[in-house]
């Protein structure tokens, strides 16, 4: 669960990121976040995973508030997050299932735990012939999937994807939002920030625009891919 | 922290070690240096002040006491001498001693030209041995102020130097030793940077998943601590090396022996093991706590 309650956010060199934004992301939720660039869609990412802190309000992330939390306890948050980043973020050196794994070992999971699940997440993500490539040999879906891959073995609560399809051919990046809504399905609240609005559109459900830090709608719509559904079902 | 995980960690170091070779060669040499210089002025330091004991258990002050003195006077001086807190043994030396001294290790035909001496020339004395060679010009000076103390005759030029070597070398090597910390320090830091700078992407995950501090601290520390504890044990070869070489240069050169004597120069087993412990804590001290700040000064960053 994500909720913002009235918070601001002003950089220090002056510039105002976001003002008295309130949103509550319940649990099993997805919820798309689209803006210009420059918006605050970032600064909304980097509050939720206490790269900042809030200049006013709370910021209240899987039951931890993090306004009043203590440098030392965010390791402990951000493990209840998982992370996908546009330009993916794999280690060149690593192969697929080291990739994985090494969300895993960082946090200092048992070796056996980490046997049984790194396989089983690759095969969610439908990576198990190629876990032992080198994110170089994949294509952009494919890294976007192991990073996806990545965000999911620590069995998050929230999973931020941060234009996860900015570097996807469009056809992938259906596949991409595919999984993601999968993930959702199976109880993990999914927040994706997109600049792909024909993605939007297809998949619909609740959109939130933001615009020079402020929220400028946050509703709730049909998607096309719904209305193909009911068209196809009416036939 | 489970077993594997540390093991990761160690195996992390060494590869960041490996990957980042040329900067941690330079750490390597600098902190090796370093140690060296720290050990020689501690070497020197010893060995001067064990030489200076050497010569001070040797060395002699000569009272050369007023012809005519009555022999109460003399016994009196004695005592004075005695009570004087820098002197550890007094001598009494009569003048027919010394005159029996000097000609001993003449030849037959030298000491037939005292037959014709109608006195004895040489003056009654006291010998006396100081404890502490420093204060000697002091004590010196008060001797002199004593009654019935015609001259005193001390070695204070050789004893000047020898402390000036110690003031001097103690003085030179802290400020060398102090100057080739702050390079240390600074090598280690651009080491780790660059070492930082390498696994960037490493740690912008870790810290994502949640990676706690020690955990993206600890491959940078291992790196630390490899190169203080390697430094060390080359510093520790080196100084073993010459110092031997060196002992032995003492040992079986005759000026040198007659003139610091065969216990002068500490040999190195007897120090051996301070030495080396001396090495691995200020390698470890500098190298690994030096890495770690510069980790989090370049982590934050």
């Amino acid at each position: 669960m994500v909720e913002f309650r009235n918070v601001s956010y002003t950089y220090p060199n002056g510039q105002h990121a976001l003002s008295h934004v309130n949103l509550k992301i319940e649990d099993n939720e997805f919820a798309f976040v689209v803006g210009a660039n420059g918006a605050g869609k970032s600064t909304l990412i980097k509050l939720i995973l206490r790269e900042l802190n809030a200049t006013e309000g709370e910021v209240i992330v899987n039951g931890f508030n993090l306004s009043k939390m203590k440098q030392r306890k965010i390791p402990k948050l951000r493990r209840t997050i998982g992370v996908v980043f546009q330009d993916f973020r794999l280690i060149p050196n690593m192969t697929v299932y080291d990739n994985v794994a090494f969300a895993l070992r960082v946090i200092d999971a048992p070796t056996k735990y980490i046997r049984s699940r790194v396989p089983y997440v690759i095969s969610l993500v439908g990576l198990t012939a190629k876990a032992k490539s080198y994110p170089n040999d994949l294509s952009g879906g494919e890294q976007q999937r192991v990073a996806l891959a990545r965000a999911l073995v620590n069995d998050p609560q929230l999973i931020i994807a941060d234009e996860p399809t900015g570097n996807v051919d469009p056809a992938r990046s259906f596949e991409i939002v595919d999984l993601l809504k999968a993930i959702n399905e199976c109880g993990t609240t999914v927040m994706m920030v997109t600049h792909q609005h024909e993605l939007v559109r297809y998949f619909g459900g609740r959109i939130i625009n933001i615009n020079t830090g402020a929220i400028v709608f946050d509703e709730i719509i049909a998607g096309s891919a719904a209305l193909d559904d009911e068209t196809e079902g009416g036939e | 922290m489970r077993l594997n995980s540390f093991k990761y960690l160690v195996k992390q170091g060494f590869s960041g070690l490996w990957f980042n070779r040329v900067n941690s060669f330079a750490s390597l040499c600098v902190m090796t240096i370093s140690l060296l210089m720290v050990g020689i002025s501690v070497l020197v330091s010893f060995n001067v002040t064990k030489m200076i004991g050497a010569i001070e258990s040797r060395n002699e002050v000569i009272v050369v006491i007023k012809d005519g003195t009555p022999e109460n006077n003399i016994t009196l001086l004695g005592s004075q001498l005695s009570s004087n807190p820098n002197v550890f043994e007094v001598n009494y030396y009569s003048r027919d001693e010394a005159l029996a001294g000097m000609q001993e290790g003449m030849t037959e035909d030298e000491k037939s030209l005292f037959q014709f001496m109608s006195e004895n020339p040489l003056p009654d004395c006291y010998r006396i041995r100081v404890s502490d060679i420093d204060k000697l010009s002091d004590t010196v000076n008060q001797i002199q102020q004593l009654e019935f103390v015609e001259q005193v005759q001390s070695p204070n030029d050789f004893a000047n130097i020898l402390t000036s070597i110690r003031n001097v070398s103690a003085i030179l090597f802290s400020a060398v030793t102090l100057s080739l910390i702050i390079v240390c320090f600074v090598i280690i830091s651009n080491s780790t940077r660059a070492s930082v700078y390498a696994r960037r992407r490493e740690i912008s995950i870790m810290r994502y998943v949640g990676a706690s501090k020690s955990f993206v601290e600890i491959p940078f520390f291992v790196e630390g601590l490899v190169i203080g504890v390697v430094s060390a044990a080359i510093a520790f070869g080196l100084t073993w090396f010459a110092y031997s070489e060196i002992f032995s240069m003492f040992t079986t050169d005759m000026n040198m022996l007659s003139i610091f004597g065969l216990t002068a120069i500490i040999p190195f087993e007897s120090i051996a093991v301070r030495i080396a412990i001396a090495y691995v804590l200020v390698g470890i001290i500098l190298s690994a706590v030096g890495t770690v700040i510069s980790t989090r000064k370049h982590l934050k960053a």
